[in-house]
C-alpha cells in the first residue's frame, strides 16, 4: 500500500453556506469556514490604462489576479473593507457553479487551510443527492490534475449523514436523512446504503430562506439595522435567538404576556461610522423556523409542510423499506439546529402518519387492525455537520482506500471513471 | 498570501478557542497533518483545562542527517528559549512521535497583545523545533563566525527522507537544495519556474536578496555528498545567504523561509497548474460557443439537451454569481 494510505485522508464537505474541512478519524472538522472567494477585480479591468494596454501588461495582470484572492471570513472582510474585492460564491442551491472560483478555493483549503501537500492524502469531498455525474468528472479533473492526489472518493451527503448517526451503535444503512443546509434542503431517503433516487424530494425551503424571513420581519418592524449589514445581522439572530415552537398561537400570547421575558435585544455597530446601535428580536425567534412546517407564512409558491414532504417521501419508497424509514429519520444540516426542530417534526409527522393509520383501520370497518407505525426522528449533538462527520469515519476504515478511485486509475481511463463511486463496505 | 505562513491556522485556532473558553472546559482530540509530514496530535482534557498537551512528529531524516533523541540539534534548547516558563518537555515523548510539550495557559501573559504574540509562537513551533540546526548556524553568521564543531558541508532533513545542504563560513552560508517532484508534469514546471526565479533575482530592486543559482548538475559545494543524496530531477538551487539577512527580525524570517522553500515551488506549482486549467477551460468554452454558432439548424430537440448539459457546467461562471 503506498504511503498516503497511511496517513489521514482530507475530508472536505462543500455546502452552499460553509465548507466543513479536516481530516479523517477527528471529531470535528478542522475548520468551518464560508464558501466564498473574494476576487480582486481592479485587475482584470484594465480599462485604466490608456487605449493601446500592451499584452503583457495584461498578461501579468491577469496572472496577478489569479493570485490576488481570499476565502472564507477573510474573503468576507476584505469585500467589506474595500470594494476592489468582488465576491463570488462558487456553490448555489448545493451545486458547484462557478468552477474557476471552486479550485481557488480548493487550493486555498488545502494549501493555506489545512496546510498539507495534496499529493500526501487520499481525499473525499461530497455532493448533493441531485449533482450531474458531468459535474462529478470536472471535480475529478481538477483534484486529479491540479492538485494530483493519489486517490479520489465522492460520497453522497445524506448517506454520509446515516453514517454519521451510527457510529456507536450497530451500523444500519437504512434511513430518512432531512438535510436543511444553507441553500438546499432535501429529504434523502436510503436502504442499505443505496440512495433511492427515484423518491427524493427537495424542497425550495432552506436555511437562507430562514435568514431572508427573519430580515424581512424586522425590518417591517422598523429596526434599525445598517442597510449593509442587515443579512448578516439576521443570520446571527438566528442562529442565536430562533427557536421551534409547538403551536403559533400560544406562542403569541405567550411572548404578549411576558415581553421582558422573550425579546432579546441584538447589539452592533455600525460598520461605517463604528457607532453602537441595538435592535429588538421578538416574533421573529420563533416565527423564522415555523416557514418550514406553515410555509405559506413566507411564500405563496410552495406550500407544503417539511413533515408533510417527508411523509410523502416515504410512502413513494418501496413498500418493504417504508416501516424502517419511518423507524430511522435523521437530521442534518445547520438550519436543522433550531431548539425543538426533532421534536416539532416527530409530533407532525406521527400526527399524519397517525391519521392515515386511523383512516385505513375505518375503512377495513375495524376487523383487522393495522399495527401502530413507529415514528423516530434522530437528532444528535453533531447535526451541524453530521455530513461531515460521516466523512470523517468512512475515510478512516482501511476500505475507504480500496474504494477510492486513484490516480493510476485517472489516467488509464480519464475522468469518467469519477461518474459512479460504489458504495463500499464500511457503510454496512 | 503566497508565502506560507509560519504559525499553523489550525493550532492558533485551537489556543485561542482554548484561552476564550478555558472556563467552559471542553475535552479536545485532534490529530493533524501539514506538508512534508510534520504532524501533531493535540489534547485537552476538561479536568485541567490550562494544560494543552501537543505532540508532534517530525518527517523520517535520510541517513545523512544526524537527529539527537529524535531531534534535529538544538530543537529543545530552541523550544525551552521561545516558550520559557510556559513548556514543559515531556520524555519520553508520546509514542509515534518526536516531541511532547505540556504548554501551561493559566501562565500566559495577562495582557492580550502580549498574549496573542506568545500564542502565535505556539502556533509556530515546527520552525522553532525543525529549523534548530539552521538558526544555529545563520545565528552564527550574524556575528561573522563559524559555530564550533560544525561539519563542512551540513545535512538538514526539509522533507521525509530527504535533506538540503549548507556550507557555513565565516562571511557567508551557502544553502543547496536538490530540488525533486513525484509527477512529470511537476517537475517540467518546477524546473522553468526555477529557472525564471533565479532569473527575477537579476532584475532591479531585488539586489539585497540573497544571490541565487540553478543549476542542472549538483553545484560544487556538494561534492563530498553521496550520489544518492544527490538525485533531483529538477536541478538544484543554490542560495548564498550574508550577514545582512539575519540580522535581527530578519533572522526568523530567512530560517522559515529556507525550511520550507520546497513547499514554496511546489505551492507554486500546483497555483499555475490551476491557472492553466483555468484559462484551458475558458478557451474550450469560447470554442463551444464557436461551433455553436455555425451548426446548421436542425434536428434541433435532440441537440438542445446535449448542449444545455454541457453549457450548465462550463458556462456557469460566466454569469453573475453574487448570492443577493
Ligand atoms: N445554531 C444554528 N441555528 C440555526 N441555524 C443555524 C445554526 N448554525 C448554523 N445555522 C444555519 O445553517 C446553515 C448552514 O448549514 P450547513 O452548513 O449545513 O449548510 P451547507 O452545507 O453550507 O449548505 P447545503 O447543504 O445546503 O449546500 C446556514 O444558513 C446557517 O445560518
Ligand atoms: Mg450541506
Amino acid at each position: 500500500m503506498d504511503a498516503a494510505a497511511s496517513r489521514p485522508a482530507v475530508v472536505i464537505d462543500n455546502g452552499t453556506g460553509y465548507t466543513k474541512m479536516g481530516f479523517a478519524g477527528n471529531v470535528e472538522p478542522c475548520f468551518i469556514v464560508p464558501t466564498v472567494v473574494a476576487v480582486n477585480e481592479s485587475f482584470s479591468n484594465p480599462s485604466r490604462s490608456s487605449g493601446k494596454s500592451n499584452w503583457l501588461a495584461q498578461h501579468s495582470a491577469g496572472v496577478m489576479a489569479d493570485l490576488d484572492f481570499f476565502i472564507g471570513e477573510e474573503a468576507l472582510a476584505r469585500s467589506r473593507s474595500s470594494n476592489t474585492y468582488n465576491l463570488s460564491y462558487p456553490i448555489r442551491h448545493g451545486q458547484v457553479e462557478n468552477w474557476d472560483a471552486m479550485e481557488r478555493f480548493w487550493q486555498q483549503c488545502i494549501f493555506n487551510y489545512l496546510r498539507c501537500d495534496p499529493e500526501d492524502h487520499y481525499f473525499l469531498l461530497t455532493e448533493s443527492p441531485l449533482t450531474a455525474p458531468e459535474s462529478r468528472e470536472y471535480t475529478g479533473e481538477i483534484m486529479f490534475e491540479t492538485f494530483n492526489i493519489p486517490g479520489l472518493y465522492i460520497a453522497v451527503q445524506p448517506v454520509l449523514a446515516l453514517a454519521a448517526g451510527y457510529t456507536t451503535s450497530k451500523c444500519e444503512m437504512t434511513g430518512v436523512v432531512v438535510d436543511v443546509g444553507d441553500g438546499a434542503t432535501h429529504v434523502v431517503p436510503v436502504a442499505d446504503g443505496y440512495v433511492i433516487g427515484s423518491s427524493i424530494k427537495s424542497i425550495p425551503i432552506c436555511g437562507k430562506d430562514v435568514t431572508l424571513f427573519v430580515q424581512q420581519l424586522m425590518r417591517e418592524r422598523g429596526e434599525h439595522v445598517p442597510a449593509e449589514d442587515c443579512f448578516e445581522v439576521a443570520r446571527k439572530v438566528k442562529e442565536m435567538y430562533c427557536y421551534t415552537c409547538s403551536d403559533i398561537v400560544k406562542e403569541y400570547n405567550k411572548h404578549d404576556r411576558e415581553p421582558s421575558k422573550y425579546i432579546k435585544q441584538w447589539k452592533g455597530t455600525k460598520p461605517k461610522t463604528g457607532a453602537p446601535y441595538s435592535c429588538d428580536v421578538g416574533y421573529e425567534r420563533f416565527l423564522g423556523p415555523e416557514i418550514f412546517f406553515n410555509p405559506e407564512i413566507y411564500s405563496s409558491d410552495f406550500t407544503t409542510p417539511l413533515p408533510a414532504v417527508i411523509d410523502k417521501c416515504i410512502q413513494s419508497a418501496p413498500i418493504d423499506t417504508r416501516r424502517a424509514l419511518y423507524k430511522n429519520i435523521v437530521l442534518s444540516g445547520g438550519s436543522t439546529m433550531f431548539k425543538d426542530f426533532h421534536r416539532r417534526l416527530q409530533r407532525d409527522l406521527k400526527k399524519i402518519v397517525d391519521a392515515r393509520v386511523i383512516a385505513s383501520d375505518a375503512r377495513l370497518g375495524g376487523e383487522v387492525k393495522a399495527q401502530p407505525v413507529e415514528v423516530n426522528v434522530v437528532s444528535h449533538p453533531i447535526q451541524r455537520f453530521a455530513v461531515w462527520f460521516g466523512g470523517s469515519v468512512l475515510a478512516s476504515t482501511p476500505e475507504f482506500y480500496a474504494a477510492c478511485h486513484t490516480k493510476a486509475e485517472y489516467e488509464e481511463y480519464g475522468a469518467s471513471i469519477c461518474r459512479t463511486n460504489p458504495v463500499f463496505k464500511g457503510m454496512y | 498570501m503566497m508565502l506560507l505562513q509560519s504559525p499553523s491556522r489550525f493550532l492558533l485556532q485551537i489556543l485561542t478557542d482554548q484561552v476564550q473558553n478555558i472556563e467552559k472546559g471542553v475535552d479536545l482530540d485532534f490529530h493533524s497533518v501539514e506538508f512534508d509530514d510534520v504532524r501533531y496530535h493535540i489534547q485537552v482534557s476538561t479536568k485541567s483545562p490550562q494544560f494543552v498537551l501537543l505532540s508532534m512528529s517530525l518527517p523520517t531524516p535520510p541517513p545523512e542527517t544526524v537527529f539527537f533523541d529524535g531531534l534535529p540539534l538544538g530543537a529543545i534548547e530552541a523550544v525551552k528559549a521561545a516558550f520559557g516558563q510556559l513548556v514543559q518537555i515531556h520524555d519520553p515523548p508520546k509514542d509515534g512521535f518526536n516531541l511532547t510539550m505540556k504548554f501551561n495557559l493559566s501562565k500566559l501573559p495577562p495582557e492580550e497583545d502580549q498574549q496573542h504574540a506568545l500564542l502565535v509562537k505556539i502556533a509556530s513551533v515546527r520552525e522553532v523545533v525543525l529549523g534548530a540546526p539552521l538558526r544555529l548556524i545563520l545565528k552564527h553568521l550574524s556575528s561573522r563566525t563559524v559555530a564550533p564543531d560544525v561539519d563542512q558541508l551540513v545535512a538538514l532533513v526539509h522533507r521525509p527522507k530527504e535533506s538540503f545542504f549548507l556550507v557555513p563560513q565565516a562571511d557567508k552560508v551557502t544553502v543547496v537544495f536538490p530540488m525533486r517532484f513525484k509527477d512529470p508534469i511537476d517537475t517540467v514546471l518546477a524546473t522553468s519556474f526555477l529557472q525564471e526565479f533565479v532569473e527575477a533575482r537579476r532584475t532591479a530592486g531585488l539586489n539585497y536578496a540573497p544571490s541565487c543559482l540553478w543549476s542542472p548538475t549538483p553545484p560544487s559545494e556538494l561534492q563530498a555528498a553521496s550520489a544518492q543524496e544527490l538525485s533531483a530531477n529538477a536541478g538544484f538551487v543554490t542560495f548564498v545567504i550574508s550577514p545582512r539577512h539575519v540580522e535581527g527580525k530578519k533572522l526568523d524570517r530567512t530560517v522559515w523561509n529556507l525550511s520550507t522553500f520546497h513547499a514554496y515551488v511546489s505551492y507554486h506549482v500546483k497555483c499555475s497548474e490551476g491557472f492553466m486549467h483555468t484559462r484551458m477551460r475558458r478557451r474550450v468554452e469560447s470554442l463551444i460557443l464557436a461551433l455553436d454558432r455555425a451548426k446548421p439548424d436542425m434536428d434541433k430537440s435532440k441537440k438542445s439537451t446535449r448542449i444545455k448539459a454541457f453549457k450548465k457546467l462550463t458556462l456557469g461562471d460566466s454569469r453573475g454569481n453574487s448570492n443577493s
